[in-house]
């Protein structure tokens, strides 16, 4: 490091290669327990920090530094932002949709040589499609309980929703269901018992836990 | 900070909570994972630029953290941390990029420290802070950087960064506290 300026203008706590200076020009601080001081917003107070004129000027640069960081970061991602949508197509072409293929389920065939299947991911799929078919409704995680792999034996399914503020959440439950029941008998040969779907409200908060359990 | 990107395609998981995003990508929804690839890809885009020094490698790495993270989507279990997730996905790719080039990072850091170089004085009076942060930035040794970058850009613990790095926590607190002291004396030029 090249000293561009004479060294006694430096507030010397800044010394990059002496804590002792440091702790010094503190008052017995470190930058780091400084910057932790920041980061816990200042709380619980300490007075010996808060009555330090020299750990004042240090907090005023720590802050000074946060404010240039968030403006850094703030102008990276703008600039990224605008960037053309090139970078996301190598993305997606790159990723295999294989591998959320899941189990596979058989299908009978009148040819006792052929053997058709589906996947489990493609049921999936067709779940999340009949959903997004209707209005105010999300369906999130699919999940297909029970051995797919063996005709006939009865499964359940699982699934989570969210639904827009303000709609009849059982009246659109029912709805989802009798959509979901149509499109598995018409593509698949599943025995469906039943359909569980949990539904949460759009705007709930993650940890509100205002999961309503509609069988 | 959200972190998000202009909405690029008009579709209502546009507007979905990154759970179910993260959900429905997980059951093998390609469409979910674009909205996430959009709404996080310039966050880590950023992110990864910094902790590597230069952008040369930022498409790569990032590519690679999204293949992974489709690949590992079943595993991740609270599908609202997603963010979190993926930041920490790149940023292990970004560093095991950086081990890979290691017999270089001294080339790279008398490099990085030549603009500097250029009138200082000169260019602290006209540039922003921001710019100016930039810069000194760039000019840190790697090591400095790398912590300073997961503890500020990526609010890892000093505990996270020892491992990540693979450094003793009084490593990291030395380069940490370097790395501070550095950029605050530079600070006091830009007034």
């Amino acid at each position: 490091m090249t000293e561009r300026t004479p060294a006694n203008r430096r507030f010397f706590a800044f010394d990059v290669d002496s804590t002792e200076q440091e702790q010094a020009g503190l008052n017995g601080h470190t930058i780091e327990q400084l910057s932790d001081y920041l980061d816990r917003e200042r709380m619980p107070a300490d007075p010996g920090i808060d009555d330090s004129p020299d750990c004042e000027i240090a907090l005023r640069g720590l802050e000074r530094l946060r404010r240039a960081q968030r403006s850094l970061l703030e102008r990276d991602l703008e600039r990224e932002s605008r960037r053309d949508d090139s970078w996301v197509s190598p993305i997606l072409n790159n990723i295999s949709l294989e591998a959320h293929a899941g189990r596979e389920i058989p299908l009978t065939h009148p040819s006792p040589i052929a053997r058709l299947v589906v996947t489990e991911g493609a049921v999936r799929g067709m779940l999340r499609e009949t959903g997004d078919r209707m209005q105010n409704v999300f369906v999130g995680r699919c999940v297909l309980v029970g051995d797919v792999s063996v005709p006939g034996a009865p499964i359940s399914i699982r699934v989570d929703v969210t639904v827009f503020p303000g709609e009849n959440i059982p009246r659109l439950a029912d709805q989802l269901r009798d959509a979901m029941y149509a499109t598995l008998s018409k593509y698949t040969e599943l025995v469906v018992v039943a359909i569980d779907i949990t539904v949460s409200d759009l705007h709930s908060l993650p940890d509100a836990s205002a999961h309503e359990q509609e069988k | 900070m959200s972190g998000k990107v202009r909405e690029q395609v008009a579709s209502p998981l546009d507007a979905a909570a990154d759970q179910m995003l993260a959900d429905r990508a997980a059951d093998g929804d390609l469409r979910a994972f674009e909205v996430l690839v959009r709404r996080y890809g310039p966050l880590m885009r950023v992110y990864a630029t910094r902790v590597l020094g230069s952008n040369d490698e930022t498409d790569d790495v990032v590519q690679e953290s999204f293949i992974t993270a489709w690949q590992q989507l079943g595993s991740l279990e609270d599908g609202s941390a997603v963010k979190s997730w993926l930041m920490r996905i790149v940023g292990r790719k970004s560093i095991d990029r950086l081990r890979a080039r290691r017999p270089h990072v001294n080339i790279d850091d008398t490099d990085a420290s030549a603009p500097e170089c250029r009138a200082p004085h000169v260019l602290a009076e006209v540039e922003s802070e921001t710019e100016a942060l930039a810069r000194v930035l760039a000019a840190l040794p790697v090591d400095q950087r790398r912590c300073w970058t997961l503890r500020e850009l990526a609010e890892y613990s000093y505990g996270d960064i020892a491992a990540e790095l693979n450094l003793s926590l009084s490593t990291v607190r030395g380069l940490l506290a370097r790395a501070r002291k550095t950029l605050l004396r530079q600070m006091e030029d830009w007034r």
